[in-house]
């Protein structure tokens, strides 16, 4: 029998009982659309997540802290009370492959203006340097980001002068703020304040990273030295002459050395790594589960398969009896629910595709999942990414989950002696 | 003139439940070319193991069958398949498939052959012009009456020009009178077209319209009447 031939006999038996193979074909469009639309959000997520880091994280800089306070959890360096320090960027810079490095001291404090307060990351830089470093996020929208800053130069993240994404601004270029930190280890604890002069409001950065955040202030670093009252670093941002593997490792390895090995060197391709090693965890994970949906309809598919083989055993009967082989019955009985798998897997992939695009819209219109905390950053964009892998995956995948669950049942079907199915009432 | 079918002392022993059936004890019989036999017998004689076994849809336990000089016992399933192909089979009960209509029925038997769409179109609808359903080919066995589904199965059956047609109780589901025409279709196949026929019936009356008749009884041939 011509295979053309096959697929329409195949066809046809689905035709006559349309419910049941359509609510066969829904156990399957279920599990793919499961599994297009978690994968297309994650690998969008991913996406995002890769732009955003390497957006604040270049792959020519590296990140110096002492494990603990970079707000990344990173692998070796324990709490040994090991401290970098301002200064420590001389060292740095005298280690070949440096073009520049840039410490940073940072703390959560308060901004008020205007009887109003808000939370903000109050980062203190160099903010010549810092703009060499970010030069496309350190930017200012209005107002200026002076090279040589006076003492009381504050440049604000666009969430803090306008939090609400609104024309209602909390403060504004060339505005007189207060700057509020309370020393937590100071007997009794105690706030520190001064007044801070806006001279420049950043360009909206959009979501998170390590680089300048729209949640952020930034004041000079000899400010935050006295303010803080302290010359203790979070860490230090490294610029290399060039982002070789080979510099980035060998660099990576002298500025540990110069420090006794007391100290965290990221890179953003080491981070990129991991990023992506969880991100292939979450996938496995969440792929998995929606794996077992398709899985349950498998076993639907089989189930339908073997009383569809009952109601038809005097049909292969009489196919039998024209000369059909064994083999094409079996053909014809996979090809029936390949025929189901392939329509499921092809609605599925477009019913998971308008999900996955449904939720980003959820995302990134209401910030239900993350953002709009209370410091104010904006809900993350997601745009699903469907890759012809996930594609052809969920599509060989639907397909194959049918046959193979159709596979016993065919082969009965086959076996039929054409007598005793003759017979069969 | 050749032989298309002979058995030689054919056995074929059932199992029904632990119990063994002996339904053809040694049956001897030799069918030529163009020849129009009818198998006579009381339910239960073993004419219809026997139609089985020389349509290949069984295979003997004991003895020899020949289907064209070829023993079917050695064949294996494909080649048995391949078989069947060759030989035409009309059921008591019609056995087509309700979902196709009478022409797409007559189809299949051409499509499980291998034969291509439009010339298998134009075979079917001749074939239904031969037996009288020009004008109804395009209604779904539920849509038509007993005779009629009967002159489909024919069709079906004459299609691929079998070697033989093998009928078991052909007329025994429809009256008398379209019974009448049907056994008419069939003598006139048997004698204008040469049609080989091997047709089983416990009716007495219809065995006399064959050339020739074999009496079963108990799985064997008890004797034989040239009409």
């Amino acid at each position: 029998m011509k295979s053309r031939d096959v697929f329409s006999y195949s066809f046809s038996a689905i035709k006559l009982r349309k419910l049941r193979a359509g609510l066969t074909t829904l156990g399957v469009v279920i599990g793919i659309a499961a599994i297009v639309a978690l994968l297309s959000i994650t690998q969008g997520l991913q996406a995002t997540i890769t732009a955003q880091l390497q957006k604040g994280f270049a792959t020519n800089t590296l990140i110096v802290s002492t494990g603990r306070s970079s707000g990344v959890s990173i692998i070796g360096a324990g709490d040994s009370g090991f401290k970098l320090f301002v200064n420590d960027t001389q060292t740095i810079n005298e280690i070949e492959n440096v073009s520049m490095s840039l410490a940073i001291i940072q703390r959560v404090g308060y901004v008020q203006f205007g009887g109003k307060n808000r939370t903000v990351t109050i980062v203190g830089v160099d903010f010549a340097k810092y703009a060499s470093i970010y030069s496309s996020t350190f930017v200012a929208e209005s107002g200026d980001i002076p090279q040589s800053p006076e003492n009381d130069t504050v440049v604000v993240g666009k969430r803090i002068s306008d939090p609400w994404k609104n024309a209602t601004l909390f403060c504004n270029v060339n505005d007189d703020v207060e700057i509020l930190w309370t020393n937590a280890t100071a007997r009794p604890p105690k706030n520190e304040t001064y007044a801070g002069h806006v001279s420049a409001v950043l360009q909206e950065v959009g979501g998170f990273g390590i680089g300048p955040s729209d949640s952020s202030i930034y004041i000079p670093i000899s400010k935050a030295e006295s303010f803080f009252g302290t010359d203790e670093c979070d860490m230090i941002i490294v610029k290399l002459e060039n982002d070789d593997t080979a510099t980035i490792d060998s660099t990576s390895k002298a500025i540990r050395n110069a420090f006794d090995k007391q100290v965290t060197v990221m890179s953003s391709t080491a981070v990129l790594n991991i990023l992506s090693n969880v991100f292939s965890v979450i996938q496995l994970f969440l792929g998995g589960i929606a794996a077992i949906s398709l899985l349950v309809a498998g076993i639907g598919i089989m189930n339908i398969m073997i009383v569809s083989l009952m109601e038809r055993t005097r049909e292969i009967g009489i196919l039998k009896a024209l000369g059909m082989k064994s083999r094409t019955v079996l053909t014809v009985f996979l090809g029936e629910s390949a025929i189901i798998g392939l329509m499921g897997a092809a609605i599925g992939i477009g019913s998971g595709w308008v999900l996955a695009n449904v939720v980003a819209l959820v995302f990134h219109g209401g910030g239900v999942f993350f953002g709009n905390q209370a410091a104010g950053t904006g809900g993350i964009s997601i745009t699903p990414a469907l890759t012809p892998t996930v594609l052809l995956g969920a599509l060989v995948f639907g397909v194959g989950v049918s046959v193979i669950f159709a596979l016993y049942p065919a082969w009965r079907a086959s076996k039929l002696k054409p007598v005793e199915a003759l017979r069969y009432e | 003139m050749v032989a298309i079918v002979e058995a030689v002392n054919l056995r074929k022993t059932y199992m029904l439940g632990k119990v063994p059936v002996e339904a053809l004890r040694g049956v001897n019989l030799k069918v030529e070319s163009g020849d129009f036999l009818a198998v006579l017998g009381p339910s239960g004689s073993g004419k219809s193991t026997l139609l089985n076994l020389i349509g290949a849809l069984d295979k003997p336990t004991e003895g020899k069958l020949l289907i064209e000089g070829v023993d079917v016992s050695t064949l294996n399933d494909n080649q048995l398949a391949g078989l069947r192909r060759r030989v035409g089979f009309v059921f008591q009960f019609f056995n087509l498939i309700p979902r196709f209509t009478a022409r797409e029925n007559v189809e299949l038997s051409m499509s499980i052959a291998d034969i291509g769409r439009a010339e298998r179109r134009k075979q079917a609808e001749d074939l239904l012009e031969t037996v009288g359903l020009k004008e109804r080919m395009n209604h779904k066995p539920a849509e038509l009456s007993g005779g009629e589904q009967q002159r489909v199965a024919i069709a079906r059956a004459l299609a691929n020009t079998p070697r033989f047609l093998l009928m078991d109780e052909p007329t025994g589901n429809i009256d008398s009178k379209t019974a009448n025409e049907i056994m008419g279709l069939i003598k006139r196949l048997n004698e204008e077209k040469g049609v080989t026929i091997i047709m089983v019936t416990h009716d007495q009356r219809l065995a006399t319209q064959a050339k020739r008749a074999v009496q079963m009884f108990d799985g064997v041939i008890t004797r034989e009447i040239v009409n």
